[in-house]
């Protein structure tokens, strides 16, 4: 069962189209697995749609009023009537491209949200393997993650945030266990190091490399790099 | 569920003085959907044109892309129709969604000079649809209901309509016309018994 959630206001901001597209493709993942979180979503999306289309009665409406800039208006809405309407096969189409991604020897079905970067090229580092989606967001990077079954990530912490999203397996750290959907946002305060049994993959979203923190493993920081 | 949330909305959204313009607004994207209506486009267009500029100005500061916004929504909104169903929601909410997608990718245009158009990833507009091997016959259906139900007669039509697309409960619409509840009950049961011989007719 997922235990962690955007916060309601993350989920405002996404159904508002505020959040970067890094972060929104998260929540949005998230909801395509959340049936908790999709329904306030879909109750934001209402209430800014009826805030965005007013009260105002159509009546008033059934003439053009000739204070308004009609003209603009007028010639683009000529122009658009103009247009033949999409046939509705058009549609399946729209919807049909591939959510399947095959790594290694396994198969993940990604979520809606990801299934454009399902082609994105990936690199390896030990037990890790690295798909950064390159969403030119400046210091914000973007990632897939898979981890091999029965690794470590060693005890680190984050300059800035990570926003870690599980899409399939699962890991725990020194706060407990996390399963697919579980999205969980980390920063500087936090230390952890998950280890993961099974193997997992993850979205990850992060504005600076993780740094490690105890001894030797601070040779590790060319990972940290890595998985930033 | 689904039914409870709309009522909740309903009832927090109407404001005293204003007529509530959401099933009209319904009914005139079903008239787009259904035969291209383009009266019924200008109407949608009044509505919404000013007020998708309005939002466009706020996102963009700028006059020319605040244009772009409202073209490329309402041209979305005139192509594609036909995927709109009252059954997802009302027409405003359709609509608002079309536009903050295409919003949201032109944001990602100017930002960060990304076409990857990943809105509609984001924001599925007809995810409930999806499974759709019968989306030919469900298109086919509406039609032959919509053109039912023009074909029935006046006041039989009134109260079908009202129930079916504004959602009115039976004693809202008995008020509203100033008739017996029972009115109300025997137009929509014979109303209904038409469409249904019509559509029965169709299907042989
Ligand atoms: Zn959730």
């Amino acid at each position: 069962m997922i235990k962690h959630h955007p916060e309601s206001t993350m989920i405002h901001a996404f159904v508002a189209g505020e959040l970067p597209a890094s972060l929104s493709i998260a929540v949005s993942a998230h909801l395509e697995l959340c049936p908790h979180c999709k329904a306030i979503a879909d109750k934001a999306t209402k209430a800014m749609a009826d805030e965005f289309s007013g009260n105002e009665a159509l009546v008033e409406l059934a003439e053009p009023t000739p204070a308004q800039p009609v003209d603009e208006f007028a010639t683009m809405l000529a122009a658009i009537t103009e247009q033949p309407t999409d046939a509705p096969a058009l549609k399946s189409a729209a919807v049909e491209s591939s959510n399947q991604m095959a790594l290694g020897e396994k198969t993940y079905t990604l979520p809606r949200a990801l299934r454009q970067f399902s082609q994105t090229k990936w690199s390896g580092l030990g037990n890790i393997q690295r798909a950064r989606l390159g969403l030119d967001e400046g210091d914000v990077h973007a990632s897939l993650l898979q981890i091999d079954a029965d690794s470590a990530i060693p005890h680190h912490t984050h300059k800035g945030y990570e926003l870690t999203l599980l899409l399939d397996g699962c890991f725990e750290d020194e706060s407990g266990r996390y399963e697919k959907g579980d999205f969980i946002i980390l920063n500087g305060e936090h230390h952890h190091s998950p280890y993961t049994a099974e193997g997992c993959l993850c979205y990850t979203v992060s504005n600076a490399p993780l740094h490690f923190t105890s001894g030797v493993s601070k040779l590790l920081n060319p990972i940290g790099r890595f998985l930033y | 569920m689904y039914q409870t949330n709309q009522l909740a909305d309903a009832t927090i959204n109407k404001s005293e003085s204003a007529v509530d313009v959401q099933p009209d607004l319904n009914q005139y994207l079903m008239a787009v959907a259904s035969h291209q209506d383009k009266a019924a486009f200008a109407k949608l267009f009044a509505f919404f044109a000013p007020k998708i500029k309005a939002f466009g100005l706020k996102q963009f500061r700028q006059e020319a892309l605040a244009m772009d916004l409202v073209q490329e929504t309402m041209s979305l909104v005139w192509r594609k129709a036909q995927l709109y169903s009252p059954e997802k929601g009302k027409a405003s909410t359709w609509v608002f969604t079309i536009m903050r997608n295409y919003s949201f990718d032109m944001l990602r245009k100017i930002q960060h000079n990304k076409e990857d158009n990943l809105s509609d990833d984001l924001w599925p507009l007809y995810e409930e649809a999806e499974p759709e091997p019968d989306y030919e016959d469900d298109h086919l259906m509406r039609e032959q209901l919509i053109q039912g139900l023009e074909a029935l007669p006046p006041k039989q039509k009134e109260v079908v309509e009202a129930i079916y697309l504004k959602e009115m409960t039976h004693q809202e619409l008995a008020e509203h016309l100033g008739v017996p509840l029972g009115t109300i009950k025997s137009r929509l049961r014979l109303g209904l018994e038409k469409l249904k011989e019509k559509m029965e007719l169709h299907n042989d």
